[in-house]
């Protein structure tokens, strides 16, 4: 498994920036992903970023195989104009919880947003031996689809 | 979100009348206006929202009125006499799946199993909020001292005499682990006289108050509203109005066939059947919402809320696995404390579709001066027999209701894997998070974890919504998505007639002659058999179809045959078994429906391929982004060149859209002869090479998992736009892709997508047969053997050629 690469690594700073720079490619593309349009907002020629630079993919799947509770979303607050970020409460009937106060503009920056904090958050072992807890076995080890 | 509703059919004909259920909880009034609503889709990339205000009737001003939704199933039996008893003996097997809940879990408390109790009066076998098996008198409480294990049998029993005080609960673990503390009875000694209340006797629940308040007024029995529901199994339930022995509980098992003489010596003897009062065996009429007593009082309980029935036993002995073969084996009826079969909100208006009224996609939209609004979508469909257009649309209203309030998003930890990104939500999602009553869909589990195979359109369906785009897509999915194929269509000028799937499942062909075209909607993927019928004896007799999409015809439906008195395709059934794409998968021995009996699943499964209904079928899905097509050497055949009229053959075919940026995306459909691709179908473009990793292989399609299986890989993760002909001049084009619709309005219609969809409309739309192919066309063709027109003797080792060999 590639770790997650802690704060003030240059793996860490090059992984950043190459999301960015995808995210910011993907901006008005009804859809995202973590790849670099040749042009912004067009799909047509897309490249780099998880196809291209493996520990940025690697990374990113770990993020996204986090377990559902307190896994951050995004939420529209007001439709086609603002989104923020909030977190699944993980406990049915209990809705997630917005994270913070900002306010984002651009559909797709919020997804460059929380790839920043999960760096922050997420440990270097996570999914690895030193990570083993007893829900493991208990269908809590990012398994399940639902 | 204060204002929400839903009408009592999605599909309503000229003459007759539709009603309108309205939750408007705040003070005031709201206005009401029907709308011709022709696009969803806000994105500022596109032609924006189009509706049309309309006349109706019940335009204007509304008083506003709460009402609210009440799920959970139960089984109830009105109050009589002989539920009043002094002594008791509860008992049951039960199998429950979160007998401890969060806190903060929406109904977190004890779950009743059975009871005749309400505030601290009466009787009831209960889980309590810690776990333990409970068994209550009045306000006495006795309780197991170890908490119930989730997913797993338990013989549950409990006895109270009234002359001596004795209380007793058995609480016995069906599988004893080596490591598990012995279970054995408790007791206790009470002195007291049982107050029954004059409230039903309930399964699965127990009488939480009775009152008029909008919740109660939505419950049944009206006014009562039940509470304490279970989540889990519940088998073989038993009544008694004495405290019996172990061994008497031991022979009560056998239920309620009385020994009546010696050749019947089935079941409890004539002795000790006298103090039975009910019991309940959920193996006979699976197929109904009627749980069956073969007590002596017949005392038949009134399920609600649908729970879950045609399932494994305690005594299921995995030999059998179909309940129709051994419905003995079957006697347990899931309970969900968020099953819904219908709101039951009071009628706020309604209205008669005038006999002129024009078929198509409307809605009633509601505002309030303080900002509330929602959209009430419906379809004003012709009556059989009578069509007004050449070109008829199917709206995919079975999977409307198939992603009925979808909560993925939200309870779905891999979601995110998925597709790809961080998923988006809505306002919608964000409600039904913490409003659970409002039920889930096909593609949920319920809140205890179970799978959702039972989904109902008499509530309001957020996620079939103007305005709403979905995680999956971060764009509009299934119907705001296929409001852009009508906002095509109008853009276009056609005339056309909308149809819904639950008429053609009911009408069949005498709905669809007539018509010289069907257009699909760009997901059909929930279907009822009758409804593949239908299609099939339209295309063989000369009618064209468009499949505007993909993942089309892949899972069996049917509708609940308990609903057919509150109409039409009231409630879907769907069990996700041995394969397919499973957002959660059936349990051994419950494929099977309980509402039709027949095998669920996917279609393919049944032997009725996918590939047969539209000429492609279900090869790959990804939800990051789109890409778009190329034309193959097949597009100039002949046969299909007509449908290139205008357009350059190297032109990148729809590399744009408002799904995913492109016109191949989401989920994609590929021509297999093998799996019913018409062996003379051609490919005529194709995004083969062009997908993302996201984009994966369907698990049906391969046997073990391997690498290489992604879009940057295999070379079945692709789309191919493709047509043949059918008999009696008859032509199928399928466009095989979730988001193609999405590309339609794009530029104002003025695109390459749009050139090709309309010249392949034009011709299918003309009357009489369609030209018939070239002479030289008509060959016999194989289906794995593709290369038969250079003659080859056939020998041992080479039975046949291949075109490598060529």
């Amino acid at each position: 498994m590639y770790r997650i690469p802690p704060k003030g690594s240059k793996e860490r700073e090059r992984l950043i920036a190459e999301h960015k720079a995808c995210t910011e490619s993907m901006y008005g593309v009804a859809g995202f992903s973590s790849l670099l349009c040749a042009t912004q907002g067009d799909v047509t020629e897309v490249s780099g970023g998880m196809h291209g630079d493996i520990e940025l993919n690697r990374v990113l799947l770990r993020m996204r195989a986090q377990e559902a509770k307190g896994k951050l979303v995004s939420i529209c607050t007001k439709i086609d104009e603002e989104w923020r970020i909030a977190r699944l409460s993980g406990v049915r009937g209990v809705p997630p919880k917005f994270v913070d106060d900002r306010v984002f503009t651009e559909e797709n920056e919020v997804q460059h947003a929380i790839f920043l904090m999960r760096l922050d958050e997420m440990s270097e072992t996570d999914g690895q031996p030193e990570d083993f807890n007893e829900g493991w076995k208990r269908r809590s080890d990012n398994w399940t689809v639902t | 979100m204060k204002l929400t509703g839903y009408a009592d059919r999605l599909s309503v004909r000229p003459g007759e009348t539709i009603r309108f259920h309205i939750n408007a909880d705040f003070k005031g009034e709201y206005d009401a206006q029907l709308v011709h609503l022709i696009n969803g889709n806000t994105n500022p990339r596109g032609p924006g929202l189009i509706e049309k205000a309309q006349k109706a009737s019940f335009n204007g001003a509304h008083p506003a009125q709460r009402q609210k939704i009440y799920s959970g199933s139960y089984g109830f039996v009105e109050d009589l006499p002989q539920f009043h008893v002094d002594s008791v003996t509860l008992q049951c097997w039960a199998w429950p799946t979160i007998p401890k809940t969060d806190p903060g879990y929406w109904k977190h408390g004890a779950q009743a199993l059975m009871s005749k109790w309400s505030k601290g009066k009466g009787y009831g076998l209960f889980i309590d909020a810690d776990g333990h098996a409970e068994f209550r008198i009045n306000g006495q409480s006795l309780r197991s001292p170890f908490p119930l294990r989730d997913h797993a049998w338990h013989f549950i029993a409990a006895s109270y005499d009234a002359d001596t005080g004795k209380a007793v609960l058995y609480c016995e673990p069906q599988i004893q682990y080596a490591l598990d503390p012995e279970s054995g009875a408790v007791s206790a000694s009470w002195k007291e006289k049982i107050a029954t209340p004059a409230v039903p006797f309930v399964l699965a629940g127990s009488t939480e108050r009775l009152d008029d308040a909008p919740e109660a007024r939505a419950s049944r029995p009206e006014g009562v509203v039940i509470g304490s529901h279970y989540n889990g199994k519940l088998d073989s339930p038993r009544l008694c109005n004495r405290a019996l022995t172990r061994l008497e509980i031991e022979t009560m098992k056998m239920g309620g066939q009385t020994s009546q003489d010696e050749r019947r010596g089935s079941g409890p003897t004539p002795a000790l059947s006298e103090c039975l009062v009910g019991a309940w065996d959920f193996s006979v009429g699976i197929d109904t919402m009627r749980a069956v007593d073969r007590g002596p009082y017949r005392f038949d309980a009134e399920l609600i809320n649908a729970p879950t029935r045609a399932l494994t036993g305690h005594n299921w002995d995995g030999h059998v696995f179909d309940w129709k073969q051994a419905p003995q084996q079957y006697g347990a009826i899931h309970f969900h404390d968020d099953d819904l079969d219908d709101a039951r909100w009071q009628v706020d208006f309604e209205w008669q579709v005038p006999k002129n009224q024009k078929s198509a996609t409307y809605a009633v939209k509601l505002t309030s001066a303080e900002g509330h609004e929602d959209y009430i979508p419906f379809f004003v469909t012709p009556w059989p027999g009578k069509p007004t257009a050449k070109i008829a649309v199917i709206m995919p209203t079975t999977s409307y209701m198939a992603y009925a309030n979808e909560h993925l998003a939200n309870n779905a930890g891999g979601a995110e894997l998925l597709v790809y990104r961080v998923p988006v939500m809505q306002q919608q999602n964000m409600y039904l998070s913490e409003h659970r009553e409002y039920g889930g869909s096909l593609y949920d589990t319920h809140t205890d974890g179970s799978g959702l195979c039972l989904s109902t359109r008499l509530r309001p369906i957020l996620s079939m919504r103007p305005k709403y785009d979905h995680f999956l897509s971060q764009a509009p999915w299934q119907y705001p998505a296929d409001l852009h194929l009508i906002c095509w269509l109008e853009m276009q000028g056609y005339d056309y007639d909308v149809l819904t799937d639950e008429d053609v499942t009911y009408d069949g062909l005498r709905l669809l002659e007539g018509y010289n075209v069907l257009i699909t909607g760009s997901h059909p993927e929930h279907v009822v058999g009758s409804q593949l019928d239908a299609l099939h004896n339209y295309k063989q007799r000369g009618g064209r179809l468009m499949y505007m999409g993909a993942d089309g015809f892949y899972w069996v439906h049917s509708y609940h045959p308990a609903y057919e008195d509150r109409g039409r395709g009231v409630m879907t059934e769907m069990r996700r078994c041995e394969s397919g794409i499973r957002t959660w998968r059936a349990d051994p021995g419950e494929y099977y429906h309980q509402g039709s009996g027949e095998l669920g699943g996917m279609w393919r499964y049944r032997g009725r391929y996918l590939h047969t209904v539209g000429g492609t079928g279900m090869s790959a899905e990804g939800f990051d982004i789109s890409t778009y097509y190329s034309r193959t050497q097949e597009s100039l055949d002949p046969r299909v060149a007509w449908a290139f009229d205008g357009i350059d053959f190297d032109e990148k075919l729809g590399n744009f859209g408002l799904v995913g940026g492109g016109a191949a995306g989401l989920e994609l459909d590929i021509v297999d002869t093998m799996l019913g691709s018409p062996p003379h179908t051609l490919v005529v473009a194709t995004s083969a090479g062009r997908h993302t990793e996201g984009y994966l292989l369907v698990m049906e399609d391969f046997g073990f998992n391997q690498q290489g299986l992604d879009g940057t890989q295999h070379p079945r993760v692709r789309s191919d736009i493709a047509f043949h002909e059918t008999p009696n001049g008859g032509g199928v084009f399928a466009f095989s892709s979730i988001a193609f619709c999405g590309s339609l309005p794009w530029n104002d219609g003025d695109n390459n997508i749009s050139r090709l969809v309309g010249n392949v409309l034009d011709r299918f739309m003309q009357d009489g047969p369609l030209p018939a192919a070239p002479k030289e066309a008509v060959k016999p063709r194989g289906r794995a053997e593709y290369v038969q027109d250079i003659p080859a003797a056939p020998s041992e080792s080479q039975p046949f050629r291949r075109a490598e060999t060529v």
